[in-house]
């Protein structure tokens, strides 16, 4: 029997109310182990960033159930909840002029007390985060003078000081070009590898997941199509069904992981 | 853009230390502003004769000018001038827009229209030493806020803040549309009683009125006392902040209703005092940078002095008349507004 | 060369001979039968040269003589009702020389009208007389002019030897409190009046009909005399008297240490009219108690 850190039991969500409700996700039932990176995969619209969301507590599930080591999500209390997970937005927007290092320990928050000021302990933790994600350098820039890719680095740097055994984000390489989704990727893999932090990852991008995830979870109009170990999930039929698309699914030597090519609409 | 470096020690300094050398900085300038101004004013008077006992009080013109005239003034225009501060940080993070002030919500119109049908329909209820026009004042402040409260809750998830700014927006532009119309309907003298309230007035000439702006006002500072934290999470994204512990929706209630409550305490004190909602929110923050437990009571201590010092130019600069509080702020405030919003572009 | 300095110097005097616009020549028609005043002040002057009968339509804050709440209203400095005024078929209206926006219109609709402006006390028996020229009462209208400067002249002897106490005149502040004070300046016909009933204005410096009073300068400038104007209905004596208790608050102010606080009521404070004596002797009266028998 596997070790599930986060479990959804048919798991059930829809937005709005009454005669206008639209359900979003219906029964999805999936188990994450831990240590693991996983792909939620799926085209806009399959429910993948509401799924997301429910998994992280931010919304309450409509039916079905979240579950954290055996805890039902919806009855943590909220600075439990972050101590244990954190959560990477697809884009942060800081409405005022945070240095790097603010929006870092800002982190910090469901560690400290009320009125508890950051110490040299948090400081530390902070800056051992930037340098996790290679942004050290950048410690008393104006985040929002930053690269989109500097920017999606100090986020993750953010939810790392959170000292969270899970990690969860949101299309994380969508808005960054080649070079930034690169330097992501790197510096979540090592996080799983260094940390042994459980990643779990949103998003629509095939490759992404074909070079980074070890389970996939596709989703289509809300529902599970399949889910699994990466190498037997992410195939050509699999991807037709989710996509329309006929693609090559192939492993790539010098990568040293699967590679996806689409070829044509099906 | 705003340089990479600021004043005061940012970057690698503790949140402690800086806020020790913030308090400590922006509290001298506050302490310096509440006792020199009672000393300015359009009558020269010795203060050797304020404080002198030999003399009696009943007589004493200077004591008089000191201890009724000028000293209430000031800890009016300290209250008040934190109080627009103050509101005015709490709704730019509640609203997660720069630009937004006390008056955005409409909680400073509702004030504006309590004062105005208190003048034209010649109300006259008083409650201990208030007269009617501030209690009109702050009830119409509050029917303000239960509005948008009430917006705010009908609509469950989403994006409360975009309902919230719209909702406010529109009511300000209602009342301001209603207070029109009583203007139209009101006869001379009311019109001119309305013209005069609404360009601010500190001359409270009496302790009551601040004792009683207070009430409100504790409330406020008590739920501002557990904001600043959550402010500076909310402002980053209300769904990174809920993932991060904060109880958001509870922190937004909190926000709108101290900032509320604290805007109708002085606009019912005082009369609607423009820009000092909007500018030393800003100010503060080029100084000591976005951490709201730095901006937060930073905004209250320069809040206040600024004010104060509006106030006695106001009293001094045309001497021995003396102008309304409200031109003062709006000669002096527009001009930084601009410069503000010039630096961002 | 006689001859063209004649037809010069005709030329000339015909070029620097501007002509008087008809509104205000002499009576050329016969005078008018059918006035309208919107201003309280010449309502009040028409009655008091007895021309009362030719009033056909007053202005919304004439309230004087009782006569006048008989006529219909027709707007004030603000809000002329141009359509009624029309409507009445008047043969005068006498407006406010600022209401330039009205003027433009009773030209067009070639209605005579009169200007009415005002600076201080001696502006109302010459307004009474000019506006007496006007309609072709020029007697009656001297009469009445006389009649007021005899009154306000025996006030002047009466109160001429007499100590002058500092007086502050109030013409309006918020109720309960001391906030808003709107006093007299050192301008205008309530100034006059102080001056006249035996007062020095304590405001006579500054040269304005109103002034925004501070706490400070009250307290600065010390009054004997505090005399606070109100208008509309009387207020009961509780209220009164919890008016005037609100100036305890400045204790130092000699006309507060010495009682010397009074409310006066009455249309003839506000309207620069026939009724200035009156004004004149009631301030007389509060200036100087022991003088008025």
């Amino acid at each position: 029997m596997k070790r599930y850190v986060l479990e959804t039991r048919d798991l059930s969500f829809d937005y709005g109310r009454g005669a206008r409700a639209a359900r979003v996700l219906s029964n999805v039932s999936l188990g994450i182990e831990g240590g693991s990176i996983v792909g939620l995969l799926g085209p806009n619209g399959s429910g993948k960033t509401t799924l997301l969301r429910l998994m992280s507590g931010v919304l309450t599930p409509s039916s079905g159930r979240v579950m954290l080591d055996n805890h039902l999500l919806t009855k943590m209390p909220r600075r439990d909840l972050a101590r244990r997970v954190a959560v990477v937005p697809q884009e942060t927007r800081a409405t005022f002029d945070f240095t790097v290092l603010e929006m870092v320990l800002m982190g910090r928050y469901p560690h400290l007390g009320p009125f508890e000021l950051e110490g040299a302990a948090d400081m530390e933790i902070a800056r051992a985060a930037l340098e996790a994600t290679g942004t050290a350098g950048l410690e008393g820039r104006q985040f929002a003078t930053l690269s989109g890719g500097e920017k999606q680095r100090v986020v993750i740097a953010g939810a790392l000081a959170q000292a969270s055994d899970m990690l969860l984000l949101d299309e994380p390489t969508t808005a960054l070009d080649l070079r930034y989704q690169f330097e992501v990727l790197a510096v979540l893999k090592n996080l799983n590898a260094s940390r042994g932090t459980t990643v779990v990852i949103s998003t629509h991008d095939l490759n992404l997941v074909a070079a980074l995830c070890q389970q996939v979870v596709l989703l289509k109009d809300g529902s599970v199509l399949a889910q699994g170990p990466t190498a037997d999930t992410l195939n050509a039929d699999n991807i037709r069904a989710l996509y329309d698309v006929d693609a090559d699914v192939r492993f790539h030597e010098r990568a040293g992981h699967l590679t996806v090519v689409p070829l044509a609409r099906h | 853009m705003p340089g990479t470096e600021y004043s005061l020690a940012r970057g690698t300094s503790t949140v402690r230390s800086r806020l020790a050398w913030t308090l400590a900085g922006f509290g001298i300038l506050a302490l310096g502003a509440c006792l020199l101004a009672p000393l300015a004013g359009g009558t020269s008077i010795s203060l050797r004769n304020v404080f002198d006992r030999a003399q009696p009080y009943a007589t004493n013109i200077d004591a008089q000018i000191f201890f009724i005239a000028r000293l209430p003034r000031v800890i009016a225009a300290a209250l008040v001038g934190s109080a627009l501060a103050l509101s005015g940080v709490v709704f730019q993070a509640l609203l997660r827009n720069p630009l937004a002030s006390p008056d955005t919500l409409g909680v400073s119109a509702g004030a504006s229209l309590g004062a105005m049908l208190a003048i034209t329909f010649n109300a006259d209820v008083s409650i201990g030493g208030l007269s009617t026009v501030p209690l009109a004042s702050f009830t119409g402040s509050l029917g303000a806020l239960a509005i948008v409260y009430g917006l705010s809750v009908i609509r469950r998830g989403g994006t409360s803040t975009m309902v919230l700014l719209l909702g406010g927006v529109t009511l300000t532009a209602l009342l301001s549309a209603v207070m029109g119309f009583v203007q139209f309907v009101a006869d001379f003298t009311q019109t001119f009683r309305n013209v005069r309230w609404m360009m601010g007035s500190l001359d409270v000439a009496s302790y009551a009125p601040i004792v009683a702006a207070l009430v409100p006002m504790a409330f406020a500072c008590a739920g501002f006392a557990t904001l600043p934290r959550v402010l500076d999470l909310i402002s980053v994204g209300a769904e990174s902040a809920a993932a991060r512990g904060v109880d958001v929706a509870r922190t937004e209630r909190v926000a709108l209703i101290s900032a509320s409550l604290a805007t109708g305490a002085a606009v019912s004190l005082a009369g609607p005092v423009a820009f000092i909602g909007i500018i030393v929110p800003h100010l503060v923050r080029l100084i000591v940078g976005a951490d709201h437990r730095l901006v937060l009571p930073a905004s209250a201590l320069f809040g206040a002095t600024l004010l104060i010092a509006c106030d006695v130019v106001a009293r001094t600069i045309m001497a021995p008349l003396e102008l309304p509080v409200g031109i003062v702020t709006a000669l002096v405030g527009a001009p930084v507004f601009l410069w503000l919003l010039f630096r961002r572009a | 060369m006689k001859k063209l300095l004649l037809l010069l110097s005709l030329a000339a005097l015909l070029l620097t001979t501007r002509a008087v616009p008809s509104a205000q020549r002499g009576p050329v028609a016969p005078p008018p039968g059918r006035i309208v005043s919107l201003v309280p002040a010449t309502t009040e002057m028409l009655y008091a040269m007895g021309a009362g009968s030719r009033v056909v339509g007053v202005g919304t804050y004439d309230r004087y003589p009782p006569e006048v709440d008989k006529l219909p209203r027709l707007g004030g400095l603000l809000d002329p009702n141009i359509e009624q005024l029309i409507a009445i078929r008047p043969d005068l209206v006498i407006v406010y020389d600022t209401q330039t926006e009205l003027r433009r219109q009773l030209e067009r609709a070639g209605i005579p009208m009169w200007g009415y402006s005002t600076k201080g006390l001696s502006d109302v028996t010459a307004t009474i007389k000019s506006l007496g020229d006007r309609i072709g009462m020029a007697a009656q209208a001297n009469a009445a002019a006389t009649g007021i400067d005899a009154r306000l002249q025996a006030v002047r002897t009466r109160v001429a030897k007499l100590p002058r106490p500092k007086t502050l005149l109030i013409f309006g502040r918020e109720p309960g409190s001391l906030r808003g004070m709107n006093a007299s300046g050192g301008y205008g016909f309530l100034h006059d009046l102080v001056e006249l009933a035996g007062g020095v204005d304590v405001l006579g410096d500054i040269k304005q009909a109103a002034v925004s009073m501070s706490s400070e300068m009250v307290l600065a400038r010390a009054p004997d005399v505090i005399i606070e104007l109100h208008y509309g209905e009387a207020w009961p004596p509780a209220k009164i008297e919890s008016e005037r208790r609100v100036w305890s608050a400045l204790p130092s102010v000699p006309a507060v240490r010495n009682g010397r606080v009074t409310l006066l009521t009455g249309d003839e404070f506000v309207v620069p009219g026939p009724r200035v004596p009156l004004a004149a002797e009631r301030l007389a009266a509060v200036l100087h108690p022991e003088s008025s028998r």
